[in-house]
């Protein structure tokens, strides 16, 4: 089985054959990896100690002996499928209610063009007033709620298109 | 003054569990409270005794002051402990408890008021002889916050007079953003206040913000303990504090140290406080405010002197006179506090809410941590977003940094977002690292330039974990090694 994984700018390719042989990267890796807990995996790797805890599983997000990273896995059927699911930056964003809260404010409004980081919404939860920024560039092609509305986490807020 | 045996701690979270703790080995009974959110926290289950008080909003629950003295009186408590935040500055509650005939654990009702509306704590200092920051008195409306400012000069700070924490502050550097900080602050001050009144303080780049701990009695006896700098923060909010402030000499610690009792013994002060100051890269300090109840940050204050605070709280509350006097206070090495909140560094401190679903707490020489978390807590949304403050002392602020950046790696707080990387990134920042910082400093080094990079090991056993962990997506049955689980990862994917 082929895998490959990104882990934040760095992408591997994680290999196991039938006979249980691992390779990395082209490379054959002595590996031992146990789970401790639900979360928690220590692995030894050619004798060096690492371990690794998996913070949250959607998104996927692993805590690396002190270090966090955000990791998104492929197996051989959806490389296979490539760029159509996966795609490189191109896509569609959803952007969603980080936690339940008030709608205070929306930015924009459909069809507007908005750089990367640009403000989109206020969102009030825990007492505070949270900005709700743009993670790409793109334009607004749908706002699904309104200002003012209360919102559950998760929400879909807006989407923005490239 | 009675003694104090049975204690209602009006608070939740790791404050509340700070402070049972302390009770216990005084052998005092503890009575907490809860909200339907909390029915399994952990301050419930360290106490004695543990009562419902409301739904889940706090405006219902741990701000319904009528509702928790009643609490108090009903199981026969003498104290009520307000903790930091909710009503530990609400001068209302306190007459409610002293009305009650309870003991509160602080300041008297008429020093609450006087110190805890911002702009008479400001006169009051200013009448002691404490230089203030340039500012105004409460506002009326938009125009006059408008003309307060121009008088001032921008950037300015518009500040809610009463509560405290930060919450409700607006920097505003130009008089086009007024209009919408004035609307901002005014909504979340009366939202988390109850009052709505702001005022204008010049704001001061590049200054450190510098606080010193007081401790008063009712025998008329004033001690201060020794400062902490916060500087850093966002939002107002503070994330990381130490002392001794790296850059706060014996001759500026002194001043501060005689400016807090000036103010304390102005207004008539008891119990623990705290004075917050600004300090210029020249050594000018303006005094701020007067927090009138323990800090969050009071453990660091606790591992440089081995005063128990909360202790000491209790002691003066119950009428007793400061086991010791200026001379004998002791403060050795250098303690920091990192403050774990559920907030998402990545996404500009984002709170998030949701379940703990791993804990690992670090300990071993120098380390203490304070926390409420334990394996499946909740985290609502109702409350503020501290989780947990680890806190680290060592005989120079070298060994308690190391100390401080060994424990940060050892912590695992799993399920939501926390302010773990911020701490882990920032203790080995080379401006932090030499003590050289100031308010501005999470704004000019948040996010850091370059991303970060595990190393190749590192990146190989994350990235198996992470191919093991897609395939585990159902709970594991029987076997729990790695090897059947690349198994069934197989499996899994040869039917996906």
């Amino acid at each position: 089985m082929r895998y490959e994984v990104t882990l934040g700018g760095r992408r591997l390719r994680v290999e196991r054959d039938p006979s249980g042989a691992l390779t990395v990267d082209d490379r054959v890796r002595a590996v031992d990896a146990t789970q401790i807990a639900r979360d928690l995996w220590t692995v030894t790797l050619d004798g060096r100690s690492v371990e690794v805890a998996v913070l949250t599983r959607d998104p996927l997000r692993l805590w690396v002996s002190g270090d966090e990273v955000a990791a998104e896995v492929a197996n051989e059927r959806e490389l296979a499928l490539g760029g159509a699911t996966r795609g490189t930056g191109a896509a569609r964003q959803e952007i969603r209610a980080p936690m339940p809260g008030l709608l205070k404010a929306l930015h924009v409004r459909e069809g507007d063009r908005v750089e990367r980081g640009a403000s989109l919404a206020t969102l009030e939860a825990m007492k505070m007033e949270n900005e709700l920024r743009a993670p790409d560039g793109g334009t607004v092609s749908r706002i699904a709620v309104a200002a003012g509305a209360k919102v559950e986490g998760g929400a879909l807020l807006l989407v923005l298109t490239p | 003054m009675k003694r104090i045996r049975r204690i209602l701690i009006a608070n939740r979270g790791e404050i509340a569990v700070r402070i049972i703790r302390t009770c216990r080995e005084l052998g005092i009974a503890t009575v907490a409270v809860y909200s339907d959110a909390d029915r399994g926290a952990l301050h419930v289950r360290l106490a004695d005794e543990a009562y419902p008080i409301g739904p889940a909003p706090a405006r219902e629950s741990y701000l319904a002051g009528e509702r928790i003295v009643a609490v108090g009186t009903r199981t026969g408590c003498d104290a009520v402990h307000p903790g930091y935040g909710f009503l530990s500055e609400n001068a209302d509650f306190a007459a409610l408890v002293a009305d009650a005939g309870l003991a509160f654990v602080g300041p008297p009702t008429a020093v609450q008021r006087a110190l805890g509306e911002k702009t008479s704590a400001r006169r009051l200092a200013k009448a002691a002889g404490v230089a203030i920051a340039e500012g105004s008195d409460a506002l009326a409306d938009e125009p006059a916050a408008r003309a307060a400012a121009e008088r001032i000069g921008y950037p300015v700070l518009l500040k809610p007079a009463g509560g405290g924490g930060g919450k409700g502050m607006r920097i505003v550097r130009g008089p086009d953003e007024l209009a919408l900080a004035w609307r901002g602050a005014t909504g979340e001050a009366g939202s988390a206040f109850g009052v709505a009144a702001l005022f204008v303080e010049r704001y001061l780049e590049h200054a450190r913000h510098v606080e010193m701990q007081i401790f008063a009695d009712t025998h008329g006896n004033i001690v201060w303990l020794g400062e902490r700098d916060c500087s850093i923060q966002r939002r107002q909010q503070k994330l990381v504090e130490e002392t001794p402030g790296p850059a706060v000499s014996d001759e500026l610690r002194a001043r501060l140290g005689a400016s807090a009792v000036a103010i304390a013994r102005a207004a008539g002060y008891v119990n623990a406080g705290t004075a917050e100051f600004l300090v210029d890269q020249d050594g000018r300090a303006v005094f701020l405010e007067m927090n009138t109840r323990l800090q969050v940050e009071h453990p660091i204050t606790e591992l440089a002197t081995g005063l128990d605070l909360v202790a000491l709280q209790l002691r003066v509350a119950q009428g007793e006179a400061l086991p010791f006097t200026q001379d004998a206070v002791e403060r050795r090495g250098a303690a920091i506090e990192l403050r774990i909140t559920a907030e998402d560094p990545s996404a500009g401190f984002l709170p998030s809410a949701g379940r703990v679903s791993l804990f690992r707490e670090p300990a071993g020489p120098g380390v203490r941590v304070d926390h409420a978390l334990f394996a499946g807590s909740p985290v609502p949304t109702e409350y503020d977003p501290l989780l947990a403050k680890l806190v680290c002392w060592g005989p120079t602020r070298e060994v308690a940094l190391a100390r401080a950046r060994r424990a940060v790696r050892e912590t695992i707080v799993a399920g939501v977002p926390t302010s773990l990387p911020f701490h882990a990134r920032t203790l080995v920042e080379p401006d932090f690292a030499s003590g050289r910082y100031d308010t501005g400093y999470v704004a000019s080094h948040w996010p850091p330039p370059a991303p970060l990079e595990l190393d190749d090991d590192a990146a190989v056993a994350a990235g198996i974990v992470a191919v093991l962990t897609r395939a585990s997506r159902a709970p594991a049955h029987g076997e729990r090694n790695g090897q059947s689980r690349w198994d069934t990862a197989a499996r899994e994917d040869a039917l996906r």
